[in-house]
């Protein structure tokens, strides 16, 4: 029976052809091509299904098409000798995957121009970095209103410091129109109008959507004409507008002192970046600490001598690949539910994600030094540890050293992010700013963030150079 | 002092580096062990510490079988075997005095060796093998700032603090120029006549065979195919060594050997 086979197959491409049409791969089957039967059945059937699931295109439906007659012609003619070039088959699923790629992408470039609008509502903030600002001082006065009126309203003027408001009337409702004045103020420095509500609660008053400003005259006097606005509102006691209560009509005024200083949200930035910086510097100097005698545990070159110090290597590896493939974000978000929010979780993220990262770094320095020097050593009589310390050690510093001030480098880096999952940092302050939309803020932190990693990616592989 | 007995090494790929072989060295000999390239001259060196695990056989040493010997009592045996490497196998970003002082680590316990504050007897024990190998200034230098010359004789003061009855010598010279391979080899000459330690050494040239040793193993593809005094290697002892188209090769290297 075999032989008869084998003896009609080498004349038989009308029958591969057939069977390559009935079922793909089957002609290849025919003459004993297993793997490229199998291969061409699987993409058929996987780029046919492919197409069947996600299918928002049913012209794919072309590929399976084209593997399938492409298997036809190959059955046919491969019969003959050598089998046909794989390029038109993996041509056809490659322009799949990318097309197909490509919708589930949901690529769409008009949007790109669209809203370009909205980019520039961003970027014009982002360009003004709230960092730096001049020096000011400021004073502040106030004069109480009551909202709504009662049978006995507060006189509606008060003096405090030499700085003195008068309102037209000592209540009001909200919407009502008050006329205020202030003198002693400072003359030619502009001033905020503030309302204040009986919990302290503060806006800017609006006047037809701005701020109202009002820059005092050379006797340092002001006039301005403002509308009491509706803070209490919602649920609860507090909605019960018609109680009433003491309100506060609030004038902030600035002056500048001459000079810069950093604003506040200048000093929170430097913070956030001192507490990333030592937060990267604690968490690579923990994380190097564990890394070095698990890098030379999972050195094959130093296990392999014995079958307990392979399966050592063998157990570490498998764990550190494991923990490595972890991203820190993610294992700060474990940490973040265990220790609380706050730099130390970020902070044990990173580490524990650099130890696994190191080790394997250290384990293949070790792998990659010269054995002559351990030969030498341990011919000495030299313990395991002898060996390590004499043979191996001197040889891997340089390197240990360089991936440590590399690693340290990732580590900023990560640290920035990982603040986003409430892990410490200048990245807390920056999800507050984006999610508040503060984009001043966003920009001095996106600033002191370009020049920190700067520096750091200078500093790190100038050191590097140095070393190796 | 040292008996080898049927022993043979075959590596994880099959190549059968040593086939059977058995010989006894002698305190004080001075033994040359020839063969081309691949003819188990590294391996059997290696096996004898153990720095390559035999797969059978027999090595005795004062009578103690190193072939399975556990490891602590091994390392009681290497140190009393010293080694010196065709590379040198210098710890080169070392100094010189660790590299020498690392000859000690099998005596020294690991609280002296492990933190490296090594005392006063074995830093004095270290500058007169320094001394002994004409290196007196070279102490603090790093090992890869020497010349190969004067490494390969750092590696010999290392082999020195071993305090050895017998140098294991894997092609010493065979990375140095024809003036400081005698050198070096007149160094382990003097060891061998005034220590009476005794050597083994693979060499590649004959001449220098002739000139330093006093015994001579050939071997060939992991076999011993001669074991007897130099001058007894006459021309066709010398063709079944090397192979046919050695002549070429010995009449331009090598001194025609006494016939």
């Amino acid at each position: 029976m075999t032989s008869d086979k084998a003896d009609s197959d080498p004349h038989s491409p009308v029958l591969a052809a057939v069977g390559s049409a009935l079922i793909p791969g089957l002609g290849q089957f025919f003459v004993g091509r297993w793997t490229r039967g199998w291969g061409i059945l699987v993409a058929v059937a996987a780029s046919a299904g492919l197409v069947s699931w996600y299918g928002e295109q049913p012209l794919w439906y072309v590929v399976p098409a084209i593997i399938w007659i492409w298997g036809v012609w190959d059955a046919s003619t491969e019969v003959d000798g050598a089998p046909r070039p794989l390029l038109i088959p993996v041509i056809a699923v490659l322009a799949m995957f990318y097309g197909i790629g490509w919708q589930v992408t949901k690529i769409e470039l008009s949007t790109l121009t669209k809203n370009i609008d909205r980019a520039s509502a961003i970027l014009g903030p982002m360009i003004r970095p709230d960092f730096v600002g001049p020096r000011q001082e400021f004073q502040q006065a106030f004069v109480t209103i009551e909202v709504p009126c009662s049978a006995n309203p507060p006189p509606g003027e008060r003096s405090d410091d030499g700085l003195s408001l008068v309102a037209s009337a000592g209540c009001g409702s909200a919407g009502d129109e008050l006329v205020v004045s202030g003198s002693s103020f400072w003359p030619g420095a502009s001033a905020e109008l503030w309302w204040e509500d009986t919990i302290g609660e503060r806006q800017h008053l609006l006047s037809g959507g701005r701020i109202v400003v009002v820059e005092p005259d050379a006797q340092g006097t002001f006039s301005s004409t403002i509308i009491i606005p509706q803070m209490r509102s919602g649920t609860g006691q507090e909605a019960n507008l018609d109680q009433p209560l003491p309100e506060r009509f609030l004038v902030i005024q600035a002056r500048p002192l001459g000079g810069w200083e950093f604003t506040e949200n200048g000093m929170r930035v430097l913070n956030g970046i001192f507490e990333t910086l030592s937060l990267a510097l604690v968490a690579t100097t923990l994380s190097l600490i564990a890394a070095i005698p698990l890098g030379f545990l999972a050195a094959r070159n130093l296990m392999d001598r014995t079958q307990g110090g392979m399966a050592i290597y063998f157990v570490v590896r498998t764990v550190l690949n494991f923990v490595r493939s972890i991203e820190p974000l993610i294992i700060a978000i474990v940490f973040v539910v265990v220790v609380g929010l706050g730099p130390f979780a970020g902070m044990l993220a990173i580490m524990v994600h650099s130890v696994a990262a190191l080790a394997k770094l250290y384990s293949e320095v070790v792998e990659s030094v010269e054995p002559g020097p351990i030969e030498a050593v341990q011919a000495t009589g030299a313990s395991w540890s002898e060996v390590v310390r004499y043979g191996v050690v001197p040889q891997v510093i340089p390197a240990f050293t360089a991936f440590t001030l590399y690693r340290w480098d990732i580590n900023v880096r990560s640290s920035i992010i990982i603040g986003f999952v409430g892990g410490g940092g200048i990245g807390v302050w920056l999800f507050q700013w984006i999610i508040l939309a503060d984009y001043r803020a966003v920009g001095a932190a996106f600033v002191a963030i370009a020049l920190v990693v700067i520096v750091l990616d200078h500093a790190s592989s100038r050191l590097r150079e140095r070393i190796i | 002092m040292l008996k080898v007995e049927h022993l043979t090494k075959v590596y994880p790929n099959g190549v059968v580096a040593l086939d059977d072989v058995s010989f006894t060295v002698s305190e004080k000999e001075f033994l040359a062990i020839i063969g081309l390239s691949g003819s188990g001259k590294s391996t059997l060196l290696r096996c004898i510490n153990r720095l390559v695990e035999p797969t059978s056989g027999k090595i005795e040493w004062y009578g103690k079988n190193i072939v399975g010997m556990n490891s602590g009592e091994l390392r009681k045996i290497r140190r009393q075997i010293g080694m010196i490497f065709q590379q040198f196998n210098l710890v080169k970003r070392a100094s010189v005095l660790t590299n020498v002082l690392s000859g000690r680590l099998g005596y020294v316990s690991p609280r002296i060796s492990l933190p490296g504050i090594w005392p006063k007897e074995e830093k004095e024990r270290a500058a007169r093998a320094l001394h002994r190998m004409g290196l007196d200034d070279k102490a603090k230098s790093r090992a890869d700032t020497l010349s190969g010359g004067q490494q390969q004789r750092v590696g010999i003061a290392r082999a020195l603090m071993q305090e050895p009855k017998l140098i294991l010598a894997d092609e010493p010279v065979a990375s140095l120029d024809p003036v400081l391979a005698h050198s070096i080899l007149r160094h382990l000459e003097e060891l061998n006549r005034d220590e009476g330690i005794t050597i083994m050494c693979s060499l590649h040239f004959l001449d220098l065979v002739h000139r330093y040793a006093n015994r001579v193993l050939a071997l060939k593809d992991g076999r011993i195919l001669f074991d007897g005094p130099p001058r007894d290697i006459d021309h066709a002892r010398f063709k079944e060594i090397y192979g046919e188209e050695a002549e070429d090769v010995r009449a331009t290297f090598v001194d025609a050997p006494s016939q």
